[in-house]
């Protein structure tokens, strides 16, 4: 009995997703060898013809630039300034705890209504942002309908999204790297940033290492939707990545099996990312 | 005592199985204060037939819509009646999932499809068979604002007719600041591929081959033609001279907004809007609408409709089906379309109801809804206007704005930009046509 018990228990949790993540999973390879009509009806075999449509599609070359360039430049802005914030409210000073409750905020937010949010922030007509621009610079900004406003724009609001999570990982190490270690560097001399970059920054890197893998699968994969709120992958496919092509594809033009390719690229992709990271940064991973 | 509790429940559960309702489901994607407006229709009918059971549902988007109703056919659970945007014709046509009503019309003795508006019948028949209900209709429309045409030394009861007219005009109704802001410009229409095609059927040009695919499946997209041309560098030429504002891909909200803050005079937009555009008291100045202006000498045409059906899901009960077209037909009557036509601006889709609008006087109070609806009966019936009928679409539509963004993002020239439009769609259609070979 003590021995089935565990497994007994574990059935639930693996029925779930063994039907809502697995078994699509695994069916979304099979449908990435099959051109499928929108209704289902319709199932033509084409070997590998979705993946050399999706690769010979100039539109999805840029989609997989974009997402080259969209994915490294928020996650190393999002995990450099929130080691800052954290830095800073890591400091006994008179309303940190407020502080920090108020920069989580936004982690609480659906990234839909984070879309919205910047989209009202940043409407040409009526919008705050650009209030203040005129009154201060005396200019405006097409912030999401031109180039290269629309991806500023965008990487605003994805480091912002995704900042207050790194920021209580870091907060939580911050406060575990001993006073000892940080008093002894204080006196040998150590200024701010030496100390900054040479004790803490290394003590963290566990949390840096975790944090780093978290924010590469939510910048491809969560991406979708602060840009479907705010840019709609726009202008003229400047702002679409490759988790945007995949949703038009599946779910704007029912296009099931090059979707299903692209589903396929991705976990490719994220796999090759992950072992790679896996392998070659673990060894700078300094654990106590 | 509990035993003849329970034996009463049993008795009460049979007794309701036997007089139960016919269930009905009715999707739809009209958000908003239409929640509550088609719940309200469903329960009045509701009311006449006691015996049809509806359960309204607002299912998202027409996309959402459209999406959902693809997942519940594949798993057995689709609804009975179903509102789908009118580029989803062919995909529903081809996914063979619904019955066309033509089918019902031809049985049923009562239904008289002689009173509805043939520009609206001339868009759902396909094939010369009538595939959905007609239900919401619109079109779009110049709307502008008096107000600011007196202010700016215009006449408000001239509206321009033409492409020179809009530009002149707009260019007395603009304003920049010191700093070459622009405070005040002409025009907005929202970035959607709508209006080029509207313009296309305003200049009798068609999007794709075999007659728009009114006489044969489309195969190849065709609209890189003249018409197209006069409309992208209208487009391209107001917005370079700050004379037109842009929003991003199909944000009605903010070209809607643009006008109501009086951000630009005035605004090519559905004439489902015209209740909110016109109401002065609210809005602070008076507005009108007028037909869309037209490029000088291009061939006469008409406006095409846009908005939803009503599908009719096959795979359900006999008794159930009856149920449902009963509720389809009511909600397509002459009194439903009225009421639809007051609180939402859609057109009435019927020759009836328009005829009641008519005679009650509305048309002589407001004549901004008349000009509304004018514009549609005035068209030229061809297939241009009829519309396209594309599986491809939404797709189509995507390339088309995409091409357009490029072009006013100064990437592409109108001409560049139609070309390689023209190219994709083509790509996009063909992919699609694949499948039913």
């Amino acid at each position: 009995m003590r021995k089935f018990l565990p497994y007994l228990l574990l059935i639930p949790t693996f029925l779930v997703i063994i039907l809502f993540i697995y078994w699509p999973a695994a069916d979304s390879f099979r449908m990435s060898l099959y051109k499928v009509s929108p209704f289902g009806n319709r199932m033509i075999y084409t070997g590998l013809g979705n993946f050399q449509k999706v690769f010979s599609s100039a539109e999805y070359r840029k989609a997989v630039l974009f997402t080259t360039l969209y994915v490294p430049v928020t996650v190393l802005l999002t995990i450099f300034i929130s080691f800052f914030l954290a830095l800073l409210l890591n400091q006994n000073v008179p309303g940190t705890r407020f502080y920090r409750t108020f920069i989580f905020a936004p982690y609480a937010v659906s990234p839909a209504i984070a879309g919205t949010l910047w989209t009202f922030l940043l409407n040409p007509v009526v919008g705050h942002v650009n209030y203040f621009f005129m009154a201060v610079f005396g200019t405006q900004v097409e912030w999401l309908t031109t180039k290269p406003y629309a991806l500023i724009a965008l990487f605003f609001a994805s480091v912002w999204k995704m900042m207050p999570f790194d920021i209580i990982f870091y907060i939580a190490g911050l406060q575990s790297v001993p006073d000892e270690l940080m008093e002894s560097a204080t006196l040998d001399g150590a200024g701010v940033l030496k100390k900054m970059w040479r004790i803490q920054f290394p003590m963290v890197s566990p949390i840096t290492f975790y944090l780093v893998i978290m924010n590469i699968i939510v910048a491809m994969f969560s991406s979708f939707a602060i840009i479907d709120v705010m840019t709609k992958g726009g202008p003229g496919g400047y702002t679409t990545t490759m988790m945007y092509r995949l949703y038009l594809d599946a779910f704007a033009f029912q296009k099931t099996g090059p979707a299903s390719a692209q589903s396929v690229i991705m976990f490719g992709l994220m796999a090759i990312i992950t072992v790679i990271y896996f392998v070659f940064g673990e060894r700078r991973v300094h654990y106590r | 005592m509990k035993k003849a509790l329970v034996v009463l429940l049993l008795v009460g559960l049979v007794v309701t199985l036997g007089l139960s309702k016919t269930t009905v489901q009715f999707w739809h994607a009209m958000g908003g204060w239409r929640i509550d407006l088609l719940n309200d229709m469903a329960s009045q009918f509701m009311e006449l037939y006691p015996d049809i059971e509806v359960e309204v549902q607002y299912t998202g988007s027409y996309q959402e819509t459209l999406n959902k109703l693809i997942t519940s056919v594949q798993s057995g659970t689709a609804p009975h009646v179903i509102q789908v945007f009118e580029i989803g014709t062919q995909k529903l046509i081809d996914g063979q999932v619904a019955l066309p009503i033509q089918d019902l019309i031809d049985e049923d003795t009562e239904f008289d499809i002689g009173n509805f508006l043939p520009q609206v019948l001339n868009y759902y028949r396909v094939d010369g068979k009538l595939y959905s209900m007609p239900f919401n209709s619109s079109n779009p429309v110049l709307y502008y604002n008096k107000t600011m045409f007196a202010e700016a030394g215009l006449d408000p009861n001239k509206p321009p007719r033409t492409f020179q007219e809009l530009i002149e005009m707009s260019r007395a109704l603009s304003k920049k600041d010191s700093n070459g802001n622009i405070v005040q410009a002409g025009i907005t229409w929202n970035l959607h591929s709508w209006f080029l095609e509207e313009y296309n059927a305003l200049q009798s040009a068609l999007m794709v081959n075999n007659n728009n695919g009114r006489t044969g499946r489309a195969t190849e997209a065709i609209f890189n033609n003249e018409a197209s041309l006069r409309f992208l560098k209208l487009w391209n030429d107001m917005s370079k001279e700050g004379l037109m504002l842009n929003t991003k891909r199909e944000d009605w909200t903010a070209a809607r907004q643009m006008f109501m803050s009086q951000k630009v005079a005035m605004l090519i937009s559905s004439t489902s809007d015209v209740a909110i555009m016109v109401d002065a008291q609210t809005n602070g100045f008076e507005a009108s609408t007028a037909f869309l202006p037209r490029p000088e000498g291009a061939p006469a045409g008409g406006v095409a409709i846009g908005g939803g059906s009503l599908w009719l899901i096959d795979g359900h009960s006999k008794a159930e089906t009856n149920a449902a077209w009963t509720f389809m037909k009511w909600m397509a009557d002459t009194d439903q379309q009225v009421r639809w036509h007051f609180e939402t601006g859609y057109f009435p889709v019927r020759k009836d109801s328009l005829e009641v609008l008519m005679n009650s006087g509305m048309y002589a109070e407001e004549p901004a809804l008349l000009g509304s609806i004018f514009q549609l009966l005035l068209s030229e019936q061809n297939y241009a206007s009829n519309g396209a009928v594309i599986g491809a679409y939404p797709e189509m539509r995507n390339i088309i704005e995409t091409a357009i963004e490029r072009m006013l993002n100064g990437e592409m020239t109108p001409e560049q930009a139609l070309a390689w439009a023209e190219k994709e769609s083509t790509i996009a259609i063909q992919e699609y046509n694949e499948l039913y070979q």
